[in-house]
C-alpha cells in the first residue's frame, strides 16, 4: 500500500458505508434477508425428512389367523405405516408396486403359526427399489417388528423409544441415538440452515454487485476514485458480514423458538466459526462476480455454486457416504468445512480444539480467493 | 395465426439461441453436471463409517463378534479403553456410531440360564447425523442377529435356539419374542442403489429448473434490447410469438432429454427400465408446461436478473416439494396436498415410474392425466399473460 494504514481503513470504510446505503434502499435484496430464511426454516423444519411416514404397503395373508392378523397389527403399530391393503397374489402385489401404490408387499405363509412351534417362521417382503432409501428403512422396522413379534403380544407404541429388540440367539442389542433421542431429520438438517442461508446470502448477494456496477457504469466510477481494488473489495465485504451475523441469529432464534431446538454448544464460538466462513463465502461471490459478463451470467454462475455446495458438502444428505471422489471434491467448498464445525458445536456441544481444524481450512480458502480476486480484479475498463 | 410467419419467428429463435454461446454451454453443460451431481450422493449404504469400539468383556466371543462387525469391510473401527474416550470421540464428530460390549459378555451368552439377562451389546449412533444413524441401525442389527444365527450353527446348538422359540411347553403360545425372519427383497433395483432413484429425478430438476430460467432469460433479454417490441409492432399474433418461442426451445430440449438419457446409460450405468420413447414423449410434453411457466415469470419481471432470481426462488423449493429427493409421504398432510397441485411432482412420478419400474401407460394414466390438466391451465394463463400485453 502506498498509503498510511489510517488512509487505507478510511478508504474501506467509505466504500462500505456506500455499500451499506445501496443495500438498504434495495427492495429485492431486503425481501431476500427476510423471506428466505423463514422458508428454509419451513422447510428443512416442519416438510421435508426421510423418515419414513404414511407408508402404504400391501399384506397378503395367505393363512388368515389371530397369529398373522398380530404380526401385521404390530407392524402397524411401528406408526410408519397407513392401514395396509389386502392383496390376492404375486401378480396383484407386483402390479401395486410398479404403480407406485404401495411401497411394500408382506407375503405371510398360511402356516407361520406351525412354523413358529417348529422355530423357522419366516415372511417375505417385497420392496419397491426405486425409492431405495425409503425401502431400506422400511425393510428394517418390519425386520424389527417381526424379530420382536411375540405371539400372545399386545401391540405397543413402538415408535420414538429407544428400540431394543432381542435378535435371536439371544443377543439383546441395545440401541441409543446420542444428541437426537427420535432420530428426526430435522436434527440434522436444521443443524446446518444458518450455514444454508449464510451461502445463499453471501453468493448472491456479492457476485451481482460487480458486474450489476459495471453495468450501470458505476465501477469505473469508483475506479476514478484514490481507493484499491482491495479497498473496494473489503469495503463491499464489510456491511454483507454484518447482515451475515443477523442471519446467524435469526437462524439460531428461529430454529430454537419454531422447533425447540437450540444449540447444545457456545453461541459465541459458533459466532467464531462464522466468521472466516462469511469471509470465504462472499470472496467466492466477489470472485464470480469478476468472471462474468453480463448479470445474468453472474446469477447463473452462482447458483450452479449454490447447488454442488448444498449437495457436496452435507447439509442436506450426509457427505460421509458419498464415494470417494465426490467425497473429497466437497472438501473445497467453504460450506463443507462450516457445516462440520457447526454441527460438532451446535448438536454435539463440542469445545473449541473440536473447530480448529475446519476453521483453520476456511481461512486457507479465504486466502486463496483472496489472491485470485487481486489477480483478476487490476483495474480495467469497458 | 398464419404458418409462414410462425416458420418465420421459429427460425428467428433457433439462429438467436445457436448464435449465444453461453446458452448453449449450458443446455450441454447442466444436464451433465446435474447428473453428475446428483447421481451419486443418495445412498442406502453406511460405507466409510467411522466406529467406535469399546470391548470391555475381552473375551472370545466378544472378539469374535466385533471381528464379524469389521470384516464387513464397511467400517473403519477404532478401539477404545473408556467410555469417556468414546464419548469424546463421538462429541469432535470423529466416531459416527459405537459398540460397547459390557463385561461379562460371553458368559451370559454361553450359559443363558433362564431369569438372568441375557448377553448385551449396547450400540450408540451419533444423531445428529439422522441419514446416516438411520442407515447404520438397521445394518448393524442385521450384523447382531447374523452373527447370532451363525453363532448358533457354529455351536451345533439347536437350530430353533432363536430367542426363546422352541422351548418346550406352550404350544407356540411362548409370551417371549417368536423372532419371525423376514426375506427381504427389492424389486426394479435389488441392490438399492442410490443412482436410479437420483437419476430419474434429476429429469425432472433440469427440466423444470433449466427450462423455466432459459425462458424466463430469452424474453427478458428481448425486452432490455427492445427487440420484443419490434415483435409486438409486425403482424405476428400473441399466439404466434408465443409459439415461436416455446416450440424452438421445447425441440432443444426433447434433444436434451435424449442427452440425459444417453449421460445417465453411459457414466452412471441407468438405463430406462421402461420404453424410452414413452419416457421422452412424457417429457417432451413436460418441457412444454415448465416452458410456459418461464414465460409467466418473465412476463411479470423487468429486468434479467430479477427473472432469474425469480426462477430461483420458486423453483427450488418447487422441486424440494416435488419429492425429487424427499420423498413427498414423508411430508405433513397440507403440504402434501399442495404438491399435488405442482406439475413437477406428476413428471417426477411418471420419470421413476418409467425409468426404474419399467411402468407403461396402462399404469400411469392417473398421473399423466393430473400432469395433463395442470399443464395445460398454466399453458393458458401463459398465453393469457403475454396476450394482455400484445
Amino acid at each position: 500500500m502506498r498509503m498510511g494504514r489510517a488512509q487505507f481503513w478510511s478508504n474501506v470504510l467509505a466504500v462500505a458505508y456506500r455499500e451499506a446505503t445501496v443495500l438498504r434502499h434495495d427492495r429485492a435484496f431486503l425481501s431476500l434477508v427476510a423471506i428466505q430464511p423463514l422458508m428454509m426454516l419451513l422447510l428443512f423444519g416442519w416438510v421435508l425428512s426421510n423418515e419414513p411416514a404414511n407408508v402404504p404397503w400391501g399384506v397378503w395373508d395367505q393363512g388368515r389367523t389371530a397369529v398373522s392378523r398380530g404380526l401385521v397389527r404390530d407392524i402397524q403399530a411401528t406408526g410408519y405405516f397407513l392401514a395396509p391393503r389386502a392383496v390376492e397374489g404375486y401378480g396383484a402385489g407386483r402390479t401395486l408396486l410398479r404403480e407406485g401404490k404401495i411401497l411394500a408387499f408382506l407375503v405371510i405363509p398360511k402356516d407361520l403359526r406351525r412354523d413358529i412351534e417348529r422355530g423357522r417362521p419366516q415372511v417375505q417382503l417385497l420392496l419397491d427399489g426405486s425409492d431405495p432409501l425409503s425401502a431400506a428403512r422400511v425393510a428394517g422396522y418390519v425386520g424389527l417388528a417381526a424379530a420382536a413379534f411375540a405371539v400372545t403380544s399386545a401391540p405397543d407404541e413402538r415408535r420414538g423409544q429407544p428400540p431394543s429388540a432381542v435378535g435371536r440367539g439371544g443377543i439383546d442389542v441395545r440401541q441409543r441415538f446420542w444428541f437426537n433421542p427420535t432420530l428426526e431429520d430435522n436434527v440434522f438438517f436444521l443443524g446446518a440452515l444458518a450455514a444454508m442461508l449464510l451461502t445463499n446470502f453471501c453468493l448472491s448477494a456479492t457476485s451481482l454487485g460487480l458486474v450489476g456496477e459495471r453495468e450501470s457504469g458505476t465501477y469505473e466510477h469508483m475506479l476514478s476514485l484514490p481507493t484499491s481494488a482491495l479497498e473496494i473489495v473489503l469495503g463491499k465485504l464489510l456491511p454483507h458480514v454484518g447482515v451475515g451475523f443477523g442471519l446467524l441469529v435469526y437462524a439460531t432464534l428461529g430454529t430454537g423458538l419454531l422447533f425447540g431446538i437450540w444449540p447444545v454448544g457456545s453461541f459465541l464460538l459458533l459466532a467464531f466459526v462464522t466468521l472466516p466462513f462469511v469471509l470465504a463465502s462472499l470472496s467466492i461471490g466477489v470472485f464470480v462476480s469478476t468472471l462474468a459478463r453480463t448479470s445474468a451470467q453472474a446469477v447463473f454462475i452462482t447458483v450452479f455454486f449454490i447447488m454442488p455446495s448444498f449437495v457436496l458438502s452435507g447439509v442436506m444428505f450426509p457427505y460421509q457416504l458419498m464415494p470417494d471422489g465426490v467425497r473429497y471434491v466437497g472438501y473445497l467448498f467453504p460450506l463443507r468445512w462450516y457445516q462440520i464445525a457447526a454441527r460438532r458445536i451446535v448438536a454435539r456441544g463440542a469445545g473449541v480444539d473440536d473447530v480448529l481444524v475446519p476453521v483453520a481450512a476456511l481461512l486457507v480458502i479465504f486466502a486463496a480467493l483472496l489472491v485470485g480476486i487481486r489477480r483478476r480484479m487490476k483495474p480495467r475498463l469497458g | 395465426m398464419s404458418w409462414r410467419r410462425l416458420a418465420t419467428l421459429v427460425r428467428r429463435e433457433v439462429q438467436a439461441t445457436l448464435r449465444d454461446r453461453f446458452t448453449l454451454t449450458i443446455l450441454v453443460g447442466v444436464p451433465l453436471f446435474a447428473l453428475l451431481l446428483f447421481g451419486y450422493i443418495l445412498s442406502t449404504e453406511v460405507a466409510h463409517l467411522d466406529l467406535g469400539v469399546l470391548d470391555a468383556d475381552g473375551s472370545r466371543a466378544s472378539r469374535e463378534l466385533l471381528a464379524d462387525f469389521t470384516a464387513q469391510g464397511t467400517f473403519r473401527a477404532h478401539a477404545f479403553a473408556t467410555r469417556e474416550q468414546l464419548e469424546d470421540a463421538m462429541v469432535s464428530g470423529a466416531v459416527s456410531a459405537g459398540i460397547l460390549i459390557p463385561p461379562g459378555f460371553e458368559r451370559a451368552l454361553h450359559d443363558p440360564a433362564p431369569g438372568r439377562e441375557p448377553a448385551q451389546v449396547r450400540i450408540i449412533y451419533d444423531g445428529t447425523e439422522a441419514v446416516l444413524a438411520g442407515n447404520a441401525e438397521g445394518f448393524l442389527q442385521a450384523l447382531a442377529g447374523s452373527y447370532a444365527r451363525g453363532r448358533g450353527e457354529r455351536s451345533g446348538a439347536d437350530a430353533a435356539a432363536g430367542a426363546g422359540v422352541g422351548d418346550t411347553g406352550d404350544a407356540g403360545l411362548d409370551p417371549r419374542p417368536a423372532g419371525i425372519d423376514v426375506a427381504t427383497r427389492a424389486l426394479f433395483n435389488p441392490r438399492l442403489a442410490g443412482e436410479p432413484f437420483m437419476v430419474s429425478g434429476t429429469f425432472g430438476f433440469v427440466l423444470s429448473f433449466l427450462t423455466t430460467l432459459l425462458t424466463a432469460l430469452s424474453i427478458v433479454n428481448e425486452k432490455q434490447q427492445g427487440t420484443f417490441e419490434q415483435l409486438e409492432v409486425t403482424p405476428a399474433t400473441s399466439l404466434e410469438i408465443f409459439l415461436g418461442k416455446l416450440l424452438p426451445i421445447g425441440a432443444v430440449f426433447t434433444l436434451d432429454v435424449v442427452l440425459m438419457v444417453l449421460i445417465a446409460g453411459f457414466l452412471l450405468d441407468v438405463w430406462p427400465a421402461g420404453s424410452a420413447v414413452f419416457f421422452v414423449l412424457i417429457s417432451t410434453f413436460y418441457v412444454l408446461v415448465s416452458l410456459s411457466l418461464g414465460l409467466i415469470f418473465s412476463a411479470t419481471s423487468a429486468t434479467p436478473a430479477e427473472a432469474v432470481q425469480k426462477t430461483v426462488l420458486f423453483s427450488i423449493p418447487l422441486v424440494q416439494l416435488s419429492g425429487f429427493a424427499f420423498p413427498i409421504r414423508n411430508m405433513p398432510l397440507p403440504v402434501r396436498w399442495l404438491t399435488e397441485l405442482f406439475p413437477a411432482t406428476h413428471y417426477i412420478r411418471l420419470s421413476r415410474a418409467i425409468y426404474v419400474r419399467a411402468a407403461g401407460p396402462g399404469d400411469l394414466w392417473p398421473e399423466m392425466a393430473a400432469l395433463f390438466v395442470f399443464g395445460a391451465l398454466l399453458v393458458a394463463f401463459a398465453l393469457r399473460r403475454i396476450g394482455a400485453r400484445a
